[in-house]
């Protein structure tokens, strides 16, 4: 048979990267899991730290607070910073003295933070004892994923980094487009670009291989690659988690449900880079565009999480339509929107098909 | 001529903006012929041949290839037709013979017999990888390739470029053969004496336009000989202004005579003076080819 024949000698010339790549992706996805024991433990110490201040509340309205802190052996002074934020970036001085513990009104009615820090003997540096807030029920983290900056990953959803879930839904999956996506950008703008740029299309157009197919099976190339880097990554993930003995919160099943959906996700990657290969010619060029679209696309996502106002960036943006964390947290796989990236990376391709039929091949 | 037309090109004009690279193009190549299309670098040789192929976009005009459409039946007219483009790249890092083959399989010929005696008679080592290969020897990848499948009609853009002169004869040798077995060849070039040895007919192309379309031996008669001759004696020029001589100069102090007839006469006058030396050609494409650039030069129709 002739047919898939480019697609053959595209996937055997690039089969040494694909090989050093697909090794990569099973070292992170494998990887990840394995590192999570370590982190829940250190995270969990770290939660119990927050219990060296302790912050009582009035019981009725415009009462005083009473916040006191175990003192340290070292420290020559303390100091309590105030802020609305937990990230204490516009936080002001409270107080500062050789107390351990301070009482002043609550004459505000929002949630408040209150750092306090130790100043030591024989450093000038300052030692955070710990943080507490004005309302509770709430661990740090929680509040960090209703960041703005944050649900960009999660969807606006409560993640726990206590669980494997979280853990890998932010560290792995919040990365994973960028590791894949970037990798199918770059190979499907090259594949093409490349035949351009060494003079190869000559020979190839002056066999009878029409432009069509010639893109239609640079295409199927691509989505062999990027349906073996997401099959190394379904294996890698579910054996570390496997190892971690995590299986039964995080199943094999909701893996592979949540990596298969970057599958369209990617071709519409793929399509993107072949469709501005063929409208430049340059590997360059069409990698500098192909990776702009990338994270232009990402912005458009977390921009759409910011606030309402914004949401109808989210529509338009192909990381709306790759739901990891449905599945993964409300055991959900949209397959609606697998279907409309795979209507999507079909429609840019046949544009990319009609600009190809159009251009001159350049000598 | 009766003959079947292979290539019919008829009011070809192709513009890249505003520059005009093929205006008004006529030309049609004969089923068995070796046709050379003659030009300077720039005249419009790659364009014309690269159209045919339909990897450029016509901007005017029409060209028919064994009766169809060379781009609503591109991929058929391709089944039947080589290509050795001018400037080409190799896949890197795999072998010449993996390269050749996946090329055949494009074609679909399956047969790769044609490709190993070619490397033979090329002497090319199949078992090299393509990035390790000299420009002579990538050069001769491009013939094999364009010859390999055994199709009607080949297409090539200086195909001798890079060639040792050694490996020119042998490539000359296959071309003739080919022309013997009832293929068509369509062959860019700016090496006259290349045109003059191989080809039946030669195109010249000047900024785009075509000039003469004739066949060699026609040109070579119509053009007369060439006498060049050097006197001991003092001769003056008009002494040699003869009837039958159509063009006389003088350069170095040899005497440059064309001459379409009456050779006889102008022999004998010749030898009423004190020869030195003396040679008599048949007047070679390379002046001719010469004469119209000059004619070009002097019309100045472009700045």
């Amino acid at each position: 048979m002739m047919v898939g024949r480019i697609a053959y000698m595209e996937l055997r010339t690039g089969l040494k990267g694909l090989l050093i790549f697909g090794f990569l992706v099973l070292i992170v996805s494998a990887g990840m899991p394995l590192i999570f024991p370590t982190y829940r433990d250190s995270l969990i110490e770290e939660l119990e730290g927050a219990n060296k201040v302790n912050l009582e509340l009035p019981e009725e309205q415009g009462g005083n607070i009473t916040l006191s802190w175990e003192p340290l052996e070292t420290a020559t002074s303390y100091m309590v910073l105030e802020d609305n934020r937990s990230s204490m970036v516009t936080a002001k001085i409270k107080y500062m003295g050789e107390e351990t513990s301070i009482t002043f009104e609550k004459d505000f009615e929002e949630k408040r933070y209150y750092a306090v820090t130790a100043q030591l003997n024989e450093t000038s540096d300052l030692v955070l004892i710990g943080i507490a807030a004005t309302e509770k029920g709430k661990d740090p983290f929680q509040e960090l994923m209703q960041n703005p900056a944050y649900a960009g990953f999660t969807g606006g959803r409560n993640i726990s980094m206590l669980e494997a879930k979280g853990f890998i839904t932010l560290e792995f999956f919040s990365w994973w487009w960028m590791l894949a996506g970037l990798f199918i950008a770059y190979l499907s703008v090259s594949a093409i670009a490349s035949d351009f740029e060494n003079k190869r299309m000559d020979v190839m157009l002056s066999t009878p291989i029409s432009r069509r197919r010639y893109l239609l099976e640079k295409f199927s190339a691509m989505s062999v690659i990027a349906l073996f880097i997401i099959l190394v990554a379904i294996g890698g993930l579910t054996g570390g988690l496997a190892n971690i003995n995590a299986l039964h919160e995080f199943s094999a099943e909701a893996v592979f449900l949540s990596l298969i959906g970057c599958l369209p996700f990617l071709m519409v990657i793929a399509a993107v880079g072949m469709l501005t290969a063929v409208l430049f010619q340059k590997v360059r060029v069409g990698m500098g565009i192909t990776f702009a679209f990338v994270f232009a696309e990402f912005f458009l996502y977390t921009f759409g999480n910011f606030s309402k106002s914004l949401e109808w960036m989210k529509t338009i943006s192909i990381f709306n339509y790759w739901d990891y964390s449905s599945v993964i947290i409300d055991d959900l796989f949209k397959t609606v929107d697998f279907i409309i990236l795979t209507v999507l990376a079909i429609v840019l391709l046949i544009i990319g098909i009609w600009v190809f039929k159009k251009k001159d091949i350049p000598m | 001529m009766n003959q079947e037309k292979i290539i019919e090109i008829k009011n070809l004009t192709k513009m890249y903006g505003n520059l005009v690279a093929v205006k008004d193009l006529d030309l049609t190549v004969y089923k068995g012929e070796i046709m050379g299309f003659l030009g300077p670098n720039g005249a419009g040789k790659t364009t014309t041949l690269r159209s045919c192929l339909a990897l450029l976009a016509k901007t005017a005009g029409e060209i028919t290839i064994f009766g169809l459409d060379s781009h609503r039946d591109a991929v058929a007219i391709r089944k039947q037709t080589g290509y050795l483009p001018g400037d080409f790249g190799l896949i890197p890092s795999i072998k010449v013979s993996s390269y050749l083959k996946y090329l055949l399989s494009l074609n679909e010929c399956n047969s790769t017999k044609k490709m190993v005696s070619l490397a033979e008679r090329l002497k090319l080592d199949l078992n090299r990888k393509t990035n390790e290969l000299s420009k002579g020897n990538k050069q001769k990848v491009g013939i094999i390739q364009a010859l390999m499948a055994d199709q009607n009609l080949i297409i090539m853009d200086e195909p001798t470029s890079s060639l040792d002169p050694l490996m020119q004869q042998e490539f000359y040798r296959i071309l003739r053969e080919e022309e013997k077995q009832g293929k068509t060849i369509f062959m860019a070039s700016h090496i006259l004496a290349e045109v003059e040895k191989i080809c039946d007919r030669v195109a010249i192309i000047r900024k785009g336009q075509l000039k003469v379309v004739e066949e060699i031996q026609v040109l070579q008669e119509k053009t007369g000989k060439v006498l060049e001759v050097e006197f001991s004696d003092p001769v003056t020029i008009d002494e040699l202004k003869l009837e039958g001589v159509s063009e006389i100069y003088q350069d170095n102090g040899k005497f440059i005579l064309t001459i379409h007839e009456n050779l006889d006469r102008v022999i004998e006058a010749v030898s009423n003076h004190r020869i030195l030396n003396m040679s008599l050609k048949t007047y070679s494409l390379e002046q001719l080819f010469l004469k119209y650039y000059a004619e070009e030069d002097s019309e100045r129709d472009d700045a």
